[in-house]
């Protein structure tokens, strides 16, 4: 610990069990749909199954997010974000979502034991990387250990690293972070990258990029941040040490939907179904950022889809009560 | 100089006004061997001055051996700093280390909880917490700037309320590199039930007290 900080905080608890709106999530999406309906005076509860911020919380850096010249940390934005919806009325709470029943009119659902219902819900339940599982990895997250390149490469800068998965994201991301990073080493367990053969090309010709097909990775090493990888050779089981100061893991991301599997439409890949509105098959049922189908998941456009899901949810509300 | 800042002693004064009845921080410390052992005595001592409910008994591992005993301060191997929150009775709350960090909210939640004799558990995990007939040392891994971590730590300390059998303990991971060794500790949160069963995660109350019962 370099410097000692202290985070204050107090949870809110379930005082009220009859909402306007539910919000899944306290995310950027989730949370910014919060002050918009919060601001339109709807009584706005939103439930956070992990920590407040999201995918956004553990980035230690947003550089792009809009309006913070010199950055913003990604805890702080999310503490702000909060405080936001917080101000406006919104209830913010740690807890479980179980018994949903988003079909019915108003929707229902158990909120740490309790029956809570709602006009409306907001799903922004967001995704999270696929991690490998590897020892080091949870550790060094956020110190060393990256998945996302275009949010953390300017942190690498002339530094050595490793990508993890030799797929389209991470050969896609490498050429990105070559930008930065002095070398890349890309791990890849299959005997094969398995991106698009023009993506191979590409980056194979640079000198300080070096593929190791059929490699396992074994661990992510390293006191207070990443110092190492151990990998395994898979065709001759031998195991030795990279020594790398980041490792950026490209091995897939998986939304946040399988609690809503029987409930609103899913893609092939498990996101929920939008119209342009932000609206899911069920009406009065909205999603909102990463957990949505969409080819870019940002804090911005997040923010956006929020806002968006947000005031036609509250058209909803409106058109119910007439 | 102060480790709180001004604008931090103000929210949690504002926090404070939700206390009741009066609350004990126990504290145990030692002069030498102690990385963080200064600033947790501090940085307790700024925060009982922070509400006329709370104060705080000091003790000194190495001179007050009945205190240790009394508390079963060497039950875990970490020792010091260690700090106990307790009203009238004695729950099993327990945190070894800084509670610095994000730990910080643990304990003033922990806090409140205490002053107000308020057990915030959902009725079927209440009553699942206090079938529990057999002792539990429940140990929360932890490092101060992990945002999931309070989450685990909150779970214990709030079932060692609701059950004299069960002591929850938060043991911050950075400051006792060979237990966090001993436990294979490598991402946190990570809890260990009666030094063997183990799993890493906050889960949610229901399946955390789950595990209790299936370590049993």
């Amino acid at each position: 610990m370099s410097d000692i900080s202290f985070h204050i905080g107090k949870e809110d608890e379930l005082t009220e069990k009859n909402y306007d709106v539910v919000v899944l999530g306290a995310g950027p999406a989730g949370l910014t749909a919060a002050i918009y309906t919060g601001r339109a005076k709807l009584k706005t509860l939103v439930v956070e199954k992990e920590a407040i911020g999201g995918e956004a919380a553990s980035t230690d850096w947003i550089d792009n997010y809009p309006g913070f010249p010199e950055g913003v940390g990604g805890v702080d934005l999310a503490e702000k974000m909060e405080k936001q919806a917080k101000r406006f009325g919104a209830t913010v709470l740690y807890g479980d979502i179980r018994d949903l029943d988003l079909k019915s009119q108003p929707k229902t659902m158990i909120v740490n034991g309790e029956k809570v219902t709602a006009k409306a819900v907001v799903l922004a339940t967001g995704t999270h990387p696929k991690e490998l599982g590897v020892p080091g990895e949870k550790e060094l997250k956020g110190r060393g250990v990256s998945y996302c390149a275009t949010c953390d490469a300017p942190f690498f800068k002339d530094k050595e690293i490793a990508v993890i998965g030799g797929g389209n994201s991470g050969l896609q991301e490498s050429l990105f972070l070559l930008k930065y990073v002095k070398s890349i080493k890309i791990v890849e367990f299959l005997p094969y990258l398995t991106a698009e053969p023009i993506l191979q090309d590409r980056i194979l010709e640079y000198k300080n990029v070096e593929a190791f097909p059929h490699h396992r990775l074994v661990s992510i090493n390293g006191k207070d941040k990443v110092e190492s990888i151990t990998v395994e050779n898979r065709s001759t089981n031998e195991k030795f040490d990279m020594k790398v100061e980041g490792v950026f893991v490209y091995v897939g991301l998986e939304p946040n939907t399988d609690f809503l599997k029987d409930q609103v439409k899913l893609n092939d890949w498990g996101y929920i179904e939008v119209t342009p509105n932000m609206e899911t098959n069920i009406a009065g049922v909205f999603a909102a950022g990463d957990v949505r189908d969409t080819l870019v998941r940002q804090v911005a456009t997040a923010v956006g889809d929020g806002a968006h899901a947000a005031v036609i949810a509250n058209k909803f509300i409106e058109d119910l009560e007439e | 100089m102060g480790l709180l800042k001004d604008e931090d002693k103000k929210a949690i004064q504002g926090i404070f006004e939700q206390l009741k009845d009066p609350v004990s921080i126990v504290h145990f410390t030692q002069e030498l061997n102690c990385d963080y052992c200064s600033e947790t005595k501090q940085l307790l001592l700024e925060v009982a001055d922070l509400s006329d409910k709370i104060n705080v008994e000091m003790y000194n591992v190495q001179t007050d051996k009945e205190k240790v005993t009394e508390y079963e301060i060497d039950r875990v191997p970490a020792l010091v700093p260690a700090t106990v929150i307790r009203n009238e009775k004695d729950f099993g709350i327990r945190y070894y280390g800084i509670p610095a960090g994000y730990e910080f909210a643990s304990v003033l939640e922990d806090i409140v909880d205490v002053s107000n004799h308020h057990i915030d558990l959902e009725a079927s995990v209440l009553q699942k917490v206090q079938s529990i007939n057999k002792p539990v040392d429940i140990w929360v891994f932890v490092t101060t700037s992990c945002p999931y971590c309070p989450r685990a730590v909150r779970t214990a300390h709030k079932f060692a309320m609701a059950n004299d059998n069960i002591r929850g303990v938060m043991i911050e991971a950075n400051e006792y590199p060979q237990l966090s060794m001993q436990f294979s500790v490598q991402a946190v949160p990570k809890v260990v039930i009666n030094k063997s069963n183990s799993f890493e995660g906050a889960f949610p109350e229901p399946q955390f007290v789950d595990e209790i019962l299936k370590a049993l």
